[in-house]
């Protein structure tokens, strides 16, 4: 338009090429844009478009990384947290300093006078006393009743008895089991197949041309770890990136991979990861993945994971 | 099996009795004839808290995944907003010179996501209008003590001198017929804390499964603006009916007690700030399992 007015070759040449480019680009994203929104987080769909001879050359050196999603499956401390013998004397220590200045309780409000459910809760609270304080406090002075030998009767029949906090599949060193370390956050690591030696590696697939990260993260849930289970992919963001190492004997290719993580929980069922990849996988907390992962590998995703 | 001896070894009593030391010179009495201690006693936490736990180890990391909000780069500079009368005007000196086109408070924006400002619960706040009050203040004393019931908390209790237990809430302006300035009309009660977390966890478990016809607090119709200063604030509020009160299990012991029961709105007052806050505070509450609904 411009060029041929001016009438010079090497200009027209010039905006030519820069007339064809311009072009190709906003026809791109204008089907882009036609197709559907377009979120940062996409794979780059231009690279598999039809392009003239002369502009294959130039895509080639521009192809960018080989995108991977990988999901760190996590589930939940199911129990709360043992505390340690420092916080429980803490503890002890406070609940006794809050019992020994508490206001007084007021009994006639809750209780009828003599009602069995007073005395029972006499008995009861004589026994925290002690409990609380030792010996002389908390002793029954009063004379036994009719009432507090019901309660105490009814007291020695009831036995709590507490769930163990430590599951079966901990002493059995079962690391399949969800409810082992029910205290800590645990994790889902598989023992792959990768570039001919074995790795644990969190699940993980490659993301297909213009597919959205946060759904082929969950597309690739379903491949790597069966849909016998119930689960949640926090966020569409994802929480942090690995690049691995570049080994190009093994590939024979140039492009660099990028895998990006995404955290999920599991609520119910178990994984059924496919046995034609997979070898095996493990439930662990952070610590007993330290041990069994790449070096490089651990130091990218030490800091994903829960300390506790 | 070295982690399951571990796990062993922690559980073990704590607790063991020493013989007291012996007492050389009585404390000091005050007025009241009360012991004054020599040191002054502060009531610390008391138990491990479990939702607090339930924070820490699962919902902070995913409510910082969740709302998290991508920024390249150091933010441009808020663009400066004229005032209405000029500054350097002697004339307008003294005058109220707000800026142009009023505060923008809705279009707050939120502060750039960080590690350390994950939204988290700050204080629950439980309030209650009592209108017998306004015939006789001796109305409010059943409020009170269901309050007090409820929350656990008293004036400086535990030796804080923050904790303002339960407070009356009198009147501000006057209402003609009504109500005038310094009448007491209702009582209110701030948690924090622990007996914040018990709070909800009691909330949660007891008396939401239990009320009847509850969808979850209704949310706004999705057309409606989150550009208003409640939009911005990072408070969800919601009301309970009279009928929820006798579900709290302090109260259920001994419904028959207290002369009413009384309804009450309660306040969950979270950090988070700017544009959406109310929704990172939503999202937080649906942590602790409280539900929402749309009508």
């Amino acid at each position: 338009m411009v060029c041929q007015l001016l009438g010079c070759q090497y200009l027209q040449a010039l905006a030519l090429d820069m007339f064809s480019r311009t072009a190709l680009s906003q026809s791109t994203k204008a089907s882009n844009a036609n197709i559907r929104r377009f979120l940062a987080t996409e794979v780059d769909a231009t690279s598999t478009s039809n392009l003239g001879s002369n502009e294959i050359s130039r895509v080639k050196k521009a192809e960018g990384p080989i995108l991977h999603t990988s999901i760190i499956l996590n589930r939940s401390p199911i129990i709360t947290r043992t505390p340690t013998s420092f916080e429980r004397a803490y503890y002890a220590y406070q609940a006794r300093i809050h019992r020994a200045l508490h206001n007084p309780f007021p009994y006639e409000f809750y209780f009828k006078q003599g009602s069995p459910l007073e005395s029972r809760f006499n008995l009861e609270e004589r026994r925290r006393e002690r409990k609380a304080f030792g010996a002389p406090f908390g002793l029954d002075s009063s004379e036994k009743n009719a009432a507090t030998e019901l309660a105490e009767s009814s007291l020695r029949d009831e036995e709590e008895e507490t769930m163990p906090r430590i599951h079966e599949a901990d002493v059995k060193g079962d690391l399949k089991n969800l409810n082992r370390r029910s205290q800590r956050n645990i994790y889902l690591l598989l023992l792959q197949k990768e570039n001919g030696r074995n790795v644990w590696r969190f699940p993980q697939v490659t993301a297909e041309k213009g597919e959205l990260l946060h759904i082929a993260a969950m597309k690739g849930l379903d491949v790597e770890c069966g849909n016998h289970m119930d689960s949640w992919i926090v966020s569409r963001n994802p929480i942090g990136a690995f690049h691995p190492p570049v080994s190009e004997a093994a590939t024979g290719t140039s492009q660099k991979d990028v895998v990006f993580f995404y955290k999920a929980h599991i609520m119910a069922g178990q994984v059924r990861p496919d046995r034609t990849h997979t070898q095996d996988f493990a439930w662990l907390t952070k610590g007993e993945i330290g041990t069994r992962v790449d070096k490089n590998y651990w130091l990218c995703i030490k800091d994903m994971l829960s300390d506790f | 099996m070295s982690t399951v001896t571990r796990i062993a070894q922690t559980s073990q009593a704590a607790r063991a009795f020493r013989k007291p030391p012996k007492i050389r010179k009585s404390l000091k009495y005050d007025v009241k004839g009360l012991p004054i201690p020599h040191v002054k006693i502060l009531v610390r936490d008391t138990h491990p808290c479990r939702l607090a736990d339930h924070y820490h180890t699962t919902l902070q990391d995913d409510l910082m995944y969740m709302t998290y909000n991508h920024e390249s780069g150091p933010r441009p500079p808020p663009r400066a907003i004229r005032l209405t009368y000029d500054p350097n005007d002697p004339y307008t000196k003294n005058r109220y010179n707000p800026p142009v086109g009023g505060s923008q408070l809705g279009k707050k924006p939120a502060p750039p996501t960080t590690a350390e400002n994950v939204v988290q619960l700050e204080k629950i706040s439980i309030h209650s209008m009592v209108k017998e009050a306004l015939t006789s203040r001796s109305n409010l004393l059943g409020a009170i003590a269901a309050f007090r019931a409820l929350s656990g908390e008293t004036q400086f209790g535990g030796g804080r001198h923050s904790s303002e237990g339960v407070q009356i809430v009198k009147g501000i302006k006057t209402v003609g017929g009504w109500t005038r300035p310094g009448l007491p009309l209702g009582v209110k009660v701030d948690l924090k804390g622990p007996k914040m977390y018990d709070f909800m966890a009691t909330l949660v478990e007891f008396v939401l499964p239990r009320l009847r016809e509850f969808p979850g607090i209704i949310l706004p119709p999705a057309s409606s603006t989150m550009n208003s200063p409640s939009g911005v604030a990072g408070v969800v509020s919601f009301g309970l009916p009279p009928e929820a009160m006798g579900f709290f299990p302090q109260i259920e012991v001994n419904l028959d007690s207290y002369p009413k029961s009384y309804g009450m709105h309660i306040h969950f007052v979270t950090n988070a700030e700017g544009i959406g806050a109310q929704n990172r505070a939503r999202a937080l509450l649906s942590g602790f399992q409280i539900p929402f609904a749309r009508k």
